[in-house]
């Protein structure tokens, strides 16, 4: 049977790459657990619409490191993919090495694009020198989670915090009303920086200054955030939880409240349910000219051959549009970029989540999730995770404000001299 | 009788010219016969290393379509970077701890079950399932012992008043605790390497050593068994360093060289550096450095270690 299967395989491949106008493009993107029922929803739609391309899936990346570090070496062989999907702050590397291509082309081409969805804060998300390298296909944003059975518990009839004071205080509210939890866990170690942007934009402190040559950071409003954090590890008794442990112990009942990315609410909601209400609340202490940083990814284009890229553009545009982000929202915890997903698609949806509403209610503080510029960007995120781990470990929680220094000092020195 | 003693001994001239033709000829075949192997040699070992140290040299990161020479640049930049010395400091504690502790108590297994008569293959089976199970695997079930909440080390330690803590995640016990599993894992082979040191020494020795008066087992011990099992000693120890030297499963399964770098071994700085942050130069000259340390453990190995022992 199995046999039979195969040669049927190979000669409907014959067949379709026998027929004049079919093209076959391949795709690639990270994180199976996460989207493989989307691609799969997506492609099947996509093939109705355009049934002359054929879309390849190759095996997922394992993580967005996994993604760029396969690009980067594929780069070298000349084996891409035509479209890889890559993690936000992943994109600048390839687009500075040549690798990425414009997408300003097939955009001048596009006559209703703004009206399609495609809105100015989403596409900066994937500009670079002015230039659209990368359609964001799912995005989230740092949220509060709150266990309600620990905050009743504890006695606190107020709203959900709105500034880190307010969530000091509950903090300490929990603590006093003698429940065996953690009172908070602040997901500063996704990927070490960032939690520390987050913190920086939501008072719209840039992380380097124009020239993106020298580090930004280093004021008034970057003591402000490393303070807080240094407040927050203090005053909470913060533990010093990894990623899996932190997410188990919060829907397990064990933490009061779970500062993180919305993309794990699908995750936390299922694993928590039956044990306690949860909740969501906006990220606190977001001031009205700040903003926050968008996680996920984007779709690039790798390919260079003109007939290809056509192709493939039709696809990224289709996974990307109203519709495909629409599915998104539906089988993930990501949200949609799309402002057509949002308003028109998904309006009932989010009414029956409004968990899920509390991120999409954020999307105009939409922020890059910066990535730093030349060879040594990624190492500049080892430095800020190191500086924020020495906080979190409580070795230097005493003294942010001189690890800031040195934190700063170390980033400095691994910039580009010139601008780019 | 070689040709240059032929000449001597007065054969015709002729006789040795043919002689020397015949020579080279055979030396013409024998080096076309392992010309094959010499090619695979500097393709596959000589190859890589040279590639890596010229790459040490460049600016090259993954990905780039050109690279400059930069002379010694990057060296420059590691000799100023802390990570760096954090990472040597830790590799060499590490090795540090584990080659004696092994050591130690791989001797240790290996003459008590040689002093039981009863289920010694048992015991021996027993203390060697550490090597043969997978590394990455058991790290795992390290990574539950533990857990502060649950871990069954902080459940014992908690039994005898040692407050609970996540070992791994504090910067004071997270290297430790990797030493502790590594020693767990390398004991077991060493004791079989023990073993097989101990029943290569004649029993007459330890028979006359009691005519001569040596009365205690102790004694029997340093006076017999200690200096014959040099040999197995150091081979051991020179394999524990280069293993221990090599270490990198358990940290990247475990800590990924964290908390705040107290786990940061030179391996995993390597693989850090070139396959998270595409660093491709720098790594390479980690790499030349990590070399040279291994390359040092050989002369060691070859000068010190096969001259002062004596085998039997």
């Amino acid at each position: 049977m199995k046999f039979r299967s195969i040669i049927g395989a190979i000669a409907l491949t014959a067949f379709t790459a026998g027929a004049a106008s079919a093209i076959e493009i391949e795709v690639q993107y990270p994180y199976a657990h996460l989207f493989a029922k989307t691609y799969k929803q997506i492609i099947a739609e996509f093939n109705k619409a355009h049934p002359d391309i054929t879309v390849k899936m190759r095996a997922p990346y394992e993580s967005y490191e996994d993604g760029s570090q396969k690009v980067l070496k594929e780069a070298i062989t000349k084996k891409m993919p035509d479209i890889t999907f890559q993690g936000l702050n992943r994109q600048r590397i390839l687009v500075e090495k040549g690798i990425a291509q414009s997408l300003e082309g097939f955009i001048a081409k596009e006559t209703d694009f703004e009206k399609d969805g495609y809105h100015k804060a989403m596409l900066d998300l994937g500009t670079f020198g002015g230039k659209v390298h990368g359609i964001p296909f799912s995005v989230s944003l740092p949220i509060g989670y709150y266990n309600m059975d620990v905050v009743k518990k504890a006695g606190w009839t107020k709203p959900l915090p709105k500034t880190w004071e307010e969530v000091i205080e509950l903090c300490q509210v929990i603590a006093k009303s003698g429940q065996q939890v953690d009172t908070m866990f602040w997901g500063w170690n996704i990927t070490g920086n960032w939690f520390w942007q987050a913190l920086n934009w939501s008072k719209n402190n840039p992380m380097l200054d124009q020239s993106e040559t020298k580090v930004n950071f280093n004021n008034d409003h970057g003591k402000w955030a490393m303070r807080t954090f240094a407040k927050l590890v203090k005053e909470c008794k913060m533990p010093n939880y990894n990623l899996k442990e932190a997410m188990g112990n919060f829907s397990a009942g064990k933490i009061g409240m779970y500062f993180w990315s919305i993309s794990a609410l699908q995750r936390v909601t299922n694993d928590s349910a039956g044990k306690f209400t949860l909740k969501t609340g906006p990220y606190p202490s977001v001031e009205s000219t700040g903003g926050l940083p968008a996680g996920g990814n984007a779709g690039m284009m790798l390919a260079k051959d003109p007939e290809r890229a056509a192709a493939a553009w039709k696809f990224l545009k289709f996974a990307t549009s109203g519709r495909g982000a629409a599915i998104v929202a539906e089988t993930t915890g990501y949200m949609p970029p799309n402002k057509k997903a949002n308003e028109v698609h998904l309006k009932d949806f989010y009414a029956q989540n409004p968990n899920k509403f509390t991120a999409v209610a954020q999307l105009p503080l939409l922020r890059e999730w910066y990535a730093f510029p030349g060879k040594n960007g990624l190492k500049i995120t080892k430095i800020i995770e190191d500086a924020m781990q020495s906080i979190v470990t409580g070795d230097r929680v005493d003294e942010p404000d001189k690890v800031l220094e040195e934190m700063s000092e170390k980033v400095q020195k691994l910039l580009p001299k010139t601008s780019s | 009788m070689s040709t240059h003693e032929a000449v001597q001994a007065g054969e015709t001239p002729s006789f040795a010219a043919a002689s020397v033709r015949a020579r080279m000829r055979y030396q013409l075949i024998a080096t076309m016969l392992s010309a094959p192997a010499i090619a695979l040699m500097f393709l596959l070992l000589i190859g890589p290393v040279v590639a890596v140290l010229l790459l040490s040299f460049t600016d090259w990161s993954l990905g780039d379509s050109d690279f400059n020479w930069v002379d010694m640049a990057t060296y420059q930049e590691m000799v100023e970077d802390d990570i760096f010395w954090k990472a040597i400091a830790n590799t060499l504690i590490y090795v540090g701890i584990v080659i004696p502790g092994s050591i130690i108590l791989g001797l240790g297994a290996a003459l008590l079950i040689e002093s039981v008569t009863v289920g010694r293959s048992f015991w021996r089976a027993v203390y060697f399932l550490p090597v043969m199970s997978t590394l990455i695997a058991m790290a795992v079930v390290w990574e539950f012992m533990l857990n502060a909440k649950f871990g069954m080390v902080s459940q014992v330690l908690g039994f005898f008043g040692v407050e609970a803590k996540s070992w791994l995640q504090e910067p004071d016990t997270a290297l430790p605790a990797l030493c502790l599993i590594a020693i767990w894992q390398a004991l077991g082979f060493n004791m079989v390497l023990f073993m097989a040191g101990l029943t290569s020494i004649p029993r007459e020795l330890h028979n006359a050593a009691e005519v001569d008066g040596v009365r205690s087992a102790w004694d029997r011990f340093w006076l017999v068994t200690w200096p014959l099992l040099t040999p197995v000693t150091m081979f051991v120890a020179i394999i524990t360093a280069i293993r221990s030297f090599q270490v990198f499963d358990t940290v990247h399964v475990l800590t990924k060289g964290g908390p705040d770098n107290a786990t940061m071994v030179l391996v995993y700085q390597i693989y850090q550096e070139g396959f998270e942050f595409f660093r491709s130069s720098y790594a390479s000259a980690l790499t030349v450095v990590f070399l040279g340390f291994i390359f040092l453990l050989t002369l060691f190995k070859v000068f010190v270690v096969e001259r002062k022992v004596h085998y039997q």
